[in-house]
C-alpha cells in the first residue's frame, strides 16, 4: 500500500464521519415530533391560564389598524368569554385559498397544531377521523355544550358523524339555496318576449337573442352564459335528470368532494345533448372550459354581452358586483331573477346544500378539548353570535322586526368591526335569527337597497324545489380516493361532449364514461350500492 | 505524511466544505428519508415510523391506474417535443446574438430576451388566455376580423400543443442564451481572423468555428435535459393546461398534485415521484454513455 493512498482515505473516512453525525443530528430533529399526543379533559378554571388556540382563515382583507389575529372581535371574544373562564384565545391564521394543504401540514406535524381547526371539505374530514387523528366529541357535547347542541340541532350533527361517532361539530348553514337564473330582463322588452317558462322557450330565447342581437353587442351576443363551475352548469343538468326512486338516488349519485353529482342517473346524457346542441349553434359561451373561476363569465356579463346564466343566488347583487357594474357600462340594462330549467314533470329542480358549513374539529393531540366546546358553546348562547355577526346595535345595525338591518351611515371604522364576522362566527354560514325566512331577509337587507327586491326573488328561486344531497349513515371510502381525480373526469365529459361535433356525441360520451367508470366510477356506485343495502 | 499532518495543513479546505455538504445533507439527502412511505401506508397522526408496512402495493395500484401510463406518456411527449423544439433555440438565438456587430443593438436584444424568464407562470398563464382565447383573445379578433374562423388555440388537442411549445420558447430561450454566450466569448478570435483570409463566407464560419467550440456546451447540456425527460414542472403544463386538453395536458407532476396533495394520498404521491427519480436517473446514465461513446463528451 502506498502510504499517501491511505492517508487520503483516512482524510475521507473522517468526511464521511462528520457527515454521518450530521445527518443524525438532523435525523433527531425530526424524531420529536409525534409525542405528547395525549388528550385529556382540561382543567385550569383558576391558576395559570390555558392557551385556547382556534384557526381562523386569512383573507387577506384586514383594515388598517386590525390583523386577522387582533381585531375587535378577537377582543369581543376574549372579553367575554376567554378573560372570565382564564382563558388565552389565540388565533391561528390559515390562509383561506389553501386552507386544506396548511392544515394537512399542520395536522402532520402533530405538536403545533390548534385545539379547534375546521374545513368545508367533507372527505378531509372523514379522513381525519378515519385515521385516527380526532377527539370524540359527543360526550363533551352532552356535557360542556348543551346551547351549541341545541343550536346545531340533529339534521346539522348527523353531518360531523363517522360510524355512529360525533367526530365534527359541522358549523349550521342558514340558508341552503344555492342557484337561480337571471335573464336581461331589457332585451325580453326590445323584442317583445315573455319571460321563458320553460327549457324549450329559454332556447327559442336564446335563439332570438343570438339572431336579433338586441344588446347591439356588434356579433358578440352570447346568449347563454356558461362557465365550468358547478353554478352555471349544475341547474342545467339537473333539470334533466329523471325522477329516481329513493334506492337510484342513494346509489347512482356519486359525491365527488362535496357536492352530489348525477353522472349515472338517468337523462344525464339528455343534458349534455342540450349543452352540445347549444354551443354548435353558438348559443353559449365558446371558452367556458377555461372559465373555472367564473371570472371570464362575470366580465362578459358585466360587460352586457350575456343574456341568460345561472349564477349562486345573491352573487350578481353585492354592492359593486355584476350588476352594479352592468348598470355602470349600461344604464338601462335590467337583470331578473327567473326559474326557467324545467325537469319533466314541470318543476325546476336544483340542488340544495347540505345543512352544514365548516367541519369544526378538535384534534386527538389536543389537550384543551373541555375548553374549545366551552368556547364554541359560548358562542351559541345568549346574544354573542348576534353580535358577533351584527356589532353593536345603534351604532352597525338597527333591528327592524327582529331583522338586524345595517346602518350605511355608519362611519368606516364601525363597520370595519365586523369585516370577518362570518370567519370568527365558525359555528354558523350565514346569519342566524331562529327561522329560515328571517335568515333569508338578513339577507336582502344586506344589498344594496335598489337591488333588494330582485334578491329576495332570486333568494326564493333558489329555494324551491330543491334536491337535497343525499347522507349515508358511513363514509363512502371510495369517494375519498377517487373524488378529486373524478371531479375532474366529470368536467372533461362536459367539455369534451359539449364542444365535439354533434354526429360525434355518442362516441365521446360512450368513452368518457368508460374512462370515468375505469378510473373509480365503478367503486363508488359499488360501495354505495353496499352501504344501502346494508343501511335498509 | 501522516493523516495528522496531511489534515493539519488541508484542514480548511475540509472546514470549508462543510457547508456546501451539510447543505445537501439536510435538504436532498435527510427528506430521502421520507421516500419510506411508498412502501408504507401511511397515516398523518402516526407519522412514518408509526405507519405499517405494505411493500410493494402502493405500487401495483399506480401501475394499475390508466391515468398513470397517459400522464407517463403525456410527460414523455412534452418533454420529448421541448427537446425538438426548445432546446436548439436557445442556441440559435445565441449565435444570431455573436453575430451582431451593434454593441448597444445586441445588449438592448439580451436584455429583452431575458426578461419574460422572470415572469411568473401564473401571469404567463394569464396572458397566454388574453392572446390566445378563442372568444376575445387577441390573435382571434384579428383572424375572425380578417374573416376568418377562429382557431381553438387552448382547446384543441393539437393547437395547444403549438401553443404550449411556443410559450415554452418565448419563454426560456432568451434565457439560455446565457450559457452558449459564455461559452462562445472563449472562442480565440483569430481562428475567424484566419478563416475571413481563407475566404469563409459567414455561414461557414459558423458551421466551422462557432457551432464545434460550442460542441461540449451543447452535449452537456443535452444531457441534462434528457435526465429530466421524465421530470415536468408542475406551472407549465398545469397552468397552460385546461380541461379541454386534458388527454395532452395532464402530466406526471400534475397527477402526482392531484393523487398526493388534493386528494391526501401520500403514499401513491410518492410511489410516482420515486418511480420518475429512478427513471430518470436511468436516463442521465444513458445519455452520458451514449455521447462518450459517440461524441467522446461525458459528464460524469
Amino acid at each position: 500500500m502506498v502510504k499517501v493512498a491511505n492517508v487520503k482515505k483516512k482524510a475521507s473516512m473522517l468526511l464521511a464521519l462528520t457527515l454521518a453525525s450530521t445527518m443524525v443530528l438532523s435525523a433527531c430533529g425530526s424524531n420529536n415530533e409525534n409525542k405528547g399526543s395525549e388528550s385529556t379533559g382540561g382543567e385550569g378554571a383558576s391558576g395559570k391560564p390555558v392557551t385556547l388556540k382556534v384557526e381562523v382563515f386569512d383573507r387577506g382583507n384586514s383594515p388598517s389598524g386590525s390583523t386577522i389575529t387582533k381585531n375587535y372581535l378577537t377582543s369581543y371574544a376574549q372579553d367575554n368569554f376567554g378573560t372570565p373562564n382564564n382563558i388565552n384565545l389565540q388565533y391561528v391564521p390559515i390562509p383561506r385559498s389553501e386552507e386544506i394543504q396548511k392544515l394537512n401540514v399542520l395536522m402532520a406535524s402533530g405538536s403545533d397544531v390548534p385545539d379547534i381547526v375546521f374545513t368545508y371539505d367533507s372527505p378531509t374530514f372523514y379522513r381525519y377521523a378515519q385515521q385516527g387523528g380526532l377527539t370524540e366529541l359527543g360526550e363533551l357535547l352532552d356535557q360542556y355544550g348543551p346551547n351549541l347542541k341545541k343550536f346545531l340541532g340533529e339534521d346539522t350533527l348527523a353531518y360531523g358523524q363517522y360510524e355512529g361517532k360525533q367526530y365534527a361539530l359541522p358549523a349550521k348553514r342558514a340558508h341552503l339555496g344555492k342557484y337561480s337564473s337571471f335573464i336581461r330582463q331589457d332585451w325580453l322588452d326590445k323584442l317583445n318576449l315573455p319571460v321563458p317558462q320553460t327549457t324549450d322557450e329559454l332556447y327559442n330565447t336564446l335563439k332570438a337573442f343570438k339572431e336579433k342581437d338586441p344588446g347591439q353587442t356588434g356579433g358578440k351576443v352570447i346568449p347563454l352564459g356558461m362557465a365550468l363551475a358547478s353554478a352555471q352548469y349544475e341547474p342545467l343538468i339537473w333539470s334533466f335528470i329523471q325522477p329516481v326512486t329513493e334506492e337510484q338516488r342513494y346509489t347512482l349519485t356519486q359525491q365527488l368532494g362535496s357536492n352530489d353529482y348525477p353522472t349515472l342517473l338517468p337523462g344525464f346524457k339528455d343534458a349534455l345533448q342540450f349543452m352540445n346542441r347549444l354551443y354548435n349553434e353558438g348559443l353559449m359561451s365558446t371558452d367556458f372550459s377555461l372559465d373555472e373561476d367564473k371570472k371570464k363569465l362575470g366580465e362578459d356579463a358585466a360587460k352586457g354581452l350575456v343574456g341568460f346564466f345561472s349564477e349562486d343566488d345573491m352573487n350578481p347583487f353585492y354592492a359593486d358586483a355584476l350588476y352594479a357594474t352592468l348598470q355602470k357600462n349600461i344604464p338601462d340594462a335590467k337583470l331578473s331573477a327567473v326559474d326557467v330549467y324545467t325537469n319533466s314533470e314541470g318543476k325546476h329542480p336544483k340542488p340544495e346544500y347540505a345543512p352544514v358549513g365548516l367541519y369544526l374539529m378538535i384534534p386527538k393531540s389536543s389537550k384543551n378539548a373541555v375548553e374549545a366546546i366551552k368556547y364554541l358553546d359560548w358562542m351559541a348562547s345568549g346574544d354573542n353570535l348576534l353580535n358577533m355577526q351584527n356589532g353593536v346595535e345603534g351604532e352597525n345595525y338597527t333591528l327592524q322586526d327582529g331583522i338586524p338591518v345595517t346602518k350605511a351611515d355608519a362611519s368606516d371604522e364601525v363597520k370595519n368591526r365586523i369585516y370577518n364576522w362570518g370567519d370568527m362566527a365558525i359555528i354558523s354560514n350565514g346569519k342566524q335569527l331562529g327561522d329560515t325566512e328571517k335568515n333569508v331577509e338578513a339577507y336582502v337587507f344586506g344589498m344594496p337597497e335598489q337591488f333588494r327586491e330582485e334578491t329576495r326573488k332570486a333568494l326564493s328561486v333558489s329555494r324551491s324545489d330543491t334536491i337535497k344531497p343525499v347522507l349515508f349513515d358511513r363514509p363512502i371510502e371510495a369517494q375519498s380516493k377517487y373524488g378529486t381525480s373524478l371531479r375532474d373526469k366529470f368536467h372533461e365529459i362536459i367539455v369534451k361532449t359539449t364542444m365535439v361535433k354533434p354526429d360525434q356525441f355518442d362516441g365521446t360520451f360512450e368513452s368518457m364514461m368508460k374512462d370515468y367508470m375505469a378510473n373509480g366510477g365503478q367503486a363508488i356506485l359499488d360501495e354505495r350500492t353496499k352501504a344501502y343495502e346494508a343501511m335498509k | 505524511m501522516n493523516a495528522i499532518a496531511y489534515l493539519r495543513r488541508y484542514w480548511q479546505l475540509y472546514a470549508l466544505l462543510i457547508l456546501p455538504v451539510s447543505y445537501f445533507i439536510i435538504f436532498k439527502y435527510g427528506p430521502m428519508y421520507g421516500i419510506i412511505i411508498a412502501f408504507k401506508d401511511f397515516n398523518f397522526f402516526q407519522g412514518i415510523n408509526g405507519s405499517e408496512w405494505i411493500g410493494f402495493d402502493a405500487f401495483r395500484e399506480v401501475f394499475a391506474m390508466s391515468d398513470f401510463y397517459k400522464t407517463l406518456r403525456n410527460t414523455l411527449m412534452l418533454n420529448g417535443l421541448d427537446l425538438l423544439v426548445s432546446f436548439p433555440a436557445p442556441l440559435i438565438l445565441a449565435i444570431m446574438l455573436y453575430e451582431l456587430n451593434i454593441v448597444w443593438f445586441k445588449k438592448l436584444s439580451q436584455t429583452i430576451l431575458y426578461i419574460p424568464h422572470f415572469i411568473s407562470w401564473v401571469i404567463i398563464g394569464g396572458i397566454v388566455y388574453q392572446v390566445f382565447g378563442t372568444q376575445s383573445g387577441m390573435i382571434n379578433n384579428i383572424v375572425t376580423s380578417l374573416g376568418f374562423e377562429s382557431i381553438p388555440f387552448l382547446t384543441d388537442k393539437s393547437d395547444w400543443l403549438i401553443t404550449y411549445l411556443v410559450v415554452g420558447v418565448w419563454q426560456s430561450a432568451g434565457w439560455g442564451t446565457i450559457i452558449y454566450l459564455a461559452a462562445l466569448t472563449g472562442i480565440n478570435r483569430e481562428l475567424f481572423e484566419a478563416a475571413e483570409v481563407d475566404g469563409a463566407g459567414r455561414l461557414r464560419k459558423i458551421w466551422s468555428i462557432t457551432l464545434p467550440s460550442l460542441k461540449p456546451t451543447i452535449v452537456t447540456l443535452l444531457i441534462i435535459n434528457v435526465g429530466h425527460m421524465i421530470a415536468i414542472g408542475f406551472e407549465r403544463p398545469y397552468i397552460i393546461g385546461n380541461t379541454a386538453v386534458r388527454d395532452y395536458s395532464d402530466v406526471l407532476s400534475t397527477f402526482v398534485y392531484r393523487i398526493g396533495i388534493e386528494s391526501g394520498q401520500y403514499t401513491l404521491a410518492t410511489v410516482v415521484g420515486l418511480f420518475q427519480a429512478v427513471v430518470g436517473l436511468v436516463f442521465v446514465l444513458g445519455a452520458n454513455y451514449f455521447s462518450k461513446k459517440l461524441a467522446d463528451q461525458s459528464i460524469l
